[in-house]
């Protein structure tokens, strides 16, 4: 059974009393609950569909071509049409649509061509339609969910590198730490956004979309590890002097052993309190890159693109700018206030005890 | 216009700028006395048959010479000269040179195409001849020659005059190795046979080929100042990179007025030497012309608004029906005033070039089901909101030339699945795409280098699932999407080339296989299997069928029009029938916003105009500037004024 050590139990306490942060803990990992079933709730296939005395489950499962429900064409079945039909057929059928029953891809273009709409709860379009008719509310989610599991894996590949190198380099010091230092400081005079514009102009369209995400956070990745060896260095170089470390040694702990039992947890706080702010650094930056137009491919929908559309579109669509604009802020701003909360519940001037 | 230069449709390129280009405009450690002429002149003399000298007796005598002076004058007399104008410009030009590296970019236009003279130019208006820098021309069929009369008043802007010699030197300097530019060499070399001259003002030129339109051609040409290249070498990119070259024309760059990133100006030449003659009297009215740098679109229209610029295209639905409406407050109350102008002239063929050297590509039932599975008309309707009109073939608006009833292949989900199942793609996979016997999917890569056309690839993506065909799009910098089709990487490319005002389309560069593959077929005619794609043409869809290769083969050695009227149409047939291009849409017409003080001829353009500033027609009316700015800031309004020139709508 994994137990928490009483520090930390009280480091988790201290960051409950602070409420400011926790409920903004509970908001966000709520909203990431939410994010994660979004197909239930923003989606243009149907929560169940009863026809003929049978039930369907379209979120999840293979396409159902319209011919399934007795409609005469082979494609994807438009779920918002079949509802209508079955209403007016009066029959036994019927459709459960989720809340908002658009995918962020389609055009709905009710008046016929491509052209904002305002907000309208009548069409369920409750934040509007974008410049092609694509419903904003359904881009925003999507777009916050991939900003946000994007924002999470890339802290967390930051986080193994960044970790894992900069402990090295404090552990073994000598020529070891020499050569990486020199190696970062060249590596991390290259410039990000450059590279970002070179790699993908050469990335070849046959790539598919889930890979070009993932090349995207590889690079973004691959530029942003080296800070983080800095603090990890200096930490470990730290705890390396104390006597607890030389004391392992003498017992005969590996070095492995050392630092992932020994050096680690002690310098965890200086870790958790650096994750928060890293979150809302690779959000502002894919964010960025989307909104120059090197993020994210397209179709993929994005809080920059938003953005984008929304400020070449102030005085037409100001709707646009201002649901991207204040999801954005609402987002960074939650994330903020965790991350405030966590650098005051383990700041060490409190709760460490020095020899 | 030069003979002109099928250039990459460059709307919306965008080019990194280059920093720090280094101001070369100063001779650097080469002999400072160096004289190129010599060269020039061994070059004469090695080469008799290409450069001829002869004189005035021997022009054959019964020569029917022609001089335009029939044709209507361009402009309006009530234009007046003065006042600066402003326009945006999306880039600064990489460079001021008019061949070599970078020089084939869009601010060509204001250094040759729109502005600089050739011998003679087609009359936006009817099509035929008028002169420029030469006075008459006569045409004798026979001999593939174009005899040419200067106008002896002619000078370039430093007040040389224009002699024979400029002719003779610009075929030197258009072949010469040291401009860096293959088009150029290929072009000068292969086009064109011979140049002689007769006299200081007169020459004739000679083409492989009487083609129907032999004196365009001919006249086409413009001259070159030899003694502003007199010191030309292999140093020529740099240093000539930032140097304005003595122009003919009326309007030249001052070196105060070019601010690195910023802006360039023209400046009018106060006493052009043709600014009294029929057709150039009216036009290139402003003192001055600046050019501000405005990468962003947004920006740009904020500007315009503002007054800081005089026009704005409003070709886009959402800025003509939306950001500028007819309601909107600048537009009722004629402070702005708005235009549509239709047109005729040979369209862009936007549209989806199908690589068919792909696999699956070269499958021609697959090719016909991408074409019934993309839906143009609701691109059409919903995002041009009805203002386009569908494209038909990739040879539109070439009059007769044109296929007077063949139809682009509508969207028909039913006729795109069986096209698909004969291609052996009949079951829909879990996600609705169409899958084949061995698993493979129907999905393709569709690229662009239009950003701003993004959302027409999304629209068409979404309506090829309906017939379980998918295209995975992707977005790329302008210079990136055409390299890659230039290196022929592409699945399917959405793209479209630049049309020139010419009396009939060119098949070679696009159809024929020698642009294809670098043997395509072996002696008995049969294809040749290890035949190598060729790189750096225009044969995007890979086209290589032995019977297009012969009908081009006729056509460019046609010189009788109907004869290649006919071949033309069985050509476009052809094309048609092998499905490797879905031809899309094309606006048949220009629109924009401008301000009152900006004037325009009564009929506004003409007829085959590219564009609203193609021509220099307009004028000013500078005390209409301060009294309509002013006018907007008491709030006193004038005549609305929003107009439909349809009189060549098609």
């Amino acid at each position: 059974m994994f137990h928490f050590n009483p520090q930390t139990v009280k480091k988790l306490q201290r960051f409950r009393q602070i409420k400011r942060g926790y409920y903004s803990f509970l908001a966000l990992a709520g909203l990431l609950v939410l994010l994660i079933f979004g197909e239930l709730l923003v989606n243009s296939r149907a929560l169940i569909v009863s026809f003929e005395g049978e039930l369907y489950f379209p979120t999840y499962a293979a396409f159902h071509p319209g011919t399934d429900f007795g409609l005469d064409y082979s494609y994807e079945t438009n779920y918002r049409e079949l509802k209508h039909q079955f209403a007016s057929q009066g029959g036994d059928n019927w459709v459960l649509m989720p809340l908002v029953p658009y995918n962020p891809y389609e055009n709905h273009a009710p008046g016929g061509i491509f052209t904002p709409l305002p907000p309208s709860t009548e069409m369920q379009h409750y934040l509007g339609t974008d410049t092609t008719s694509r419903d904003i509310l359904a881009r925003l989610f999507y777009g916050t969910r991939i900003a946000l599991l994007f924002s999470l894996v890339f802290m967390a590949s930051v986080y193994l590198i960044g970790i894992s190198i900069g402990c090295a380099m404090g552990y073994f010091g000598g020529v070891f730490d020499l050569v990486f230092q020199r190696i970062i400081e060249i590596w991390s005079n290259i410039p990000f956004l450059y590279m970002v514009i070179i790699v993908f102009s050469v990335i070849p369209g046959s790539v598919s979309l889930p890979l070009r995400i993932a090349i995207l956070l590889i690079v973004m990745v691959l530029f942003s590890w080296t800070g983080m060896t800095y603090y990890m260095r200096t930490e470990t170089y730290k705890e390396k002097s104390r006597d607890y470390i030389a004391a392992a040694r003498i017992i005969g702990a590996s070095n492995s052993r050392i630092i992932f039992r020994h050096i680690m947890p002690n310098i965890l706080s200086t870790l958790v309190t650096f994750m928060p702010f890293t979150i809302v650094g690779a959000i502002s930056s894919i964010t960025a890159l989307d909104f120059l137009g090197f993020g994210l491919p397209v179709p993929t929908s994005s809080l920059g693109e938003l953005l984008k559309q929304g400020t070449a579109n102030l005085r037409t669509a100001p709707w646009i700018v201002i649901s991207a604009f204040s999801t954005l802020v609402a987002l960074l701003t939650l994330v903020t206030f965790i991350g405030e909360a966590i650098r005051e519940s383990f700041d060490p001037k409190i709760f460490s005890i020095y020899q | 216009m030069q003979v002109s230069r099928n250039t990459f449709w460059a709307g919306c390129l965008s080019v990194l700028l280059l920093a720090g280009c280094g101001d070369s405009s100063e001779p650097k450690s080469q002999e400072p006395s160096k004289d190129v002429m010599t060269e020039v002149t061994a070059f004469y003399a090695a080469n008799p048959d290409f450069f001829g000298f002869k004189t005035e007796t021997d022009i054959p005598p019964n020569l029917i010479w022609e001089d335009g002076a029939e044709q209507p004058e361009i402009g309006s007399p009530k234009a007046t000269k003065g006042g600066a104008r402003y326009r945006r410009m999306q880039d600064f030009p990489r460079t001021l040179r008019t061949a070599g590296p970078d020089s084939n970019g869009s601010f060509r236009a204001y250094l040759l195409d729109d502005v600089g003279m050739t011998l003679a130019k087609p009359h936006p208006q009817t099509g035929e001849m008028y002169p420029g820098l030469a006075q008459a021309w006569a045409v004798d069929k026979p001999n593939k020659t174009v005899y040419m009369k200067l106008d002896p008043r002619a000078t370039y802007s430093d007040g040389t005059p224009i002699t024979a010699d400029d002719y003779m030197f610009m075929f030197w300097f258009y072949r010469s190795p040291y401009i860096s530019d293959p088009w150029y060499n290929s072009n000068y070399s292969t086009r064109f046979t011979n140049i002689t001259r007769y006299s200081d003002h007169m020459i004739s030129i000679s083409l492989p080929q009487a083609k129907p339109d032999m004196t365009y051609f001919a006249t086409s040409v413009r001259p070159i100042p030899r003694h502003h290249y007199k010191e030309m070498g292999e140093d020529f990119s740099d240093r000539y990179q930032w140097q304005f070259e003595p122009t003919p024309g009326p309007y030249i760059i001052k070196a105060e007025d070019i601010r690195k990133g910023r802006s360039i100006a023209l400046t009018r030449l106060e006493n052009w030497w043709a600014k009294d003659l029929k057709f150039y009297r009216h036009r290139f009215n402003m003192d001055r012309v600046q050019f501000n740098v405005i990468r962003d679109t947004a920006k740009a229209f904020e500007a315009f608004k503002r007054g800081d610029i005089d026009q704005f295209g409003l070709g886009l639905a959402e800025y003509w029906y939306e950001k500028l409406s007819d309601n909107a407050p600048d537009v009722e109350a004629g402070y702005i005033k708005k235009a549509v102008f239709y047109n005729q002239r040979p369209r862009p063929p936007f549209g989806l070039w199908i690589n068919t050297a792909r696999p699956l590509l070269d499958n021609l039932e697959l090719r016909q089901g991408i074409a019934h599975a993309t839906n143009w008309q609701l691109v059409i309707d919903q995002f041009f909101r009805g203002d386009s009109s569908r494209l038909h073939d990739s040879n539109d608006g070439f009059g007769e030339f044109s296929h007077p009833t063949l139809k682009g292949r509508a969207f028909e989900i039913e006729q795109a699945l069986q096209y698909f199942a004969a291609a052996g793609f009949s079951q829909r996979g879990p996600d609705g795409i169409l899958i084949n016997a061995t698993g493979e999917r129907l999905s393709f890569t569709l690229s662009t280098g239009y950003a701003s056309m993004k959302d027409v690839l999304t629209i068409l993506k979404q309506e090829a699932a309906k017939a379980g065909l998918e295209f995975r799009i992707e977005v790329l910098d302008g210079t990136a999407s055409w390299k890659k089709t230039q290196e022929k990487k592409h699945d399917i490319s959405f793209v479209a080339f630049g049309r020139f005002l010419e009396m009939y389309p060119r098949f070679w560069e696009h159809y024929h296989s020698f642009n294809a593959y670098d043997t395509a077929f072996l002696e008995d005619g049969s294809i040749n299997p290890q035949r190598k794609l060729k790189t750096q043409t225009n044969n995007l869809e890979s086209f290589a069928i032995p019977e297009m290769d012969q009908l081009i083969e006729q056509y460019r050695a046609s010189e009788d029009k109907q004869e290649m009227i006919e071949l033309a149409h069985r050509m476009i047939e052809l094309h048609h029938d092998y499905a490797s291009f879905v031809p899309g849409f094309y606006q048949g017409f220009f629109r924009l916003g401008y301000w009152r003080w900006l004037h325009y001829p009564e009929e506004f353009s003409y007829k085959h105009a590219s564009g609203p500033g193609e021509l220099f027609v307009e004028w000013i009316d500078t005390a209409a500037k301060q009294q309509t700015l002013d006018a907007k800031k008491a709030g006193e309004k004038f005549e609305t004024s929003i107009t439909i020139y349809d009189q060549w709508a098609e």
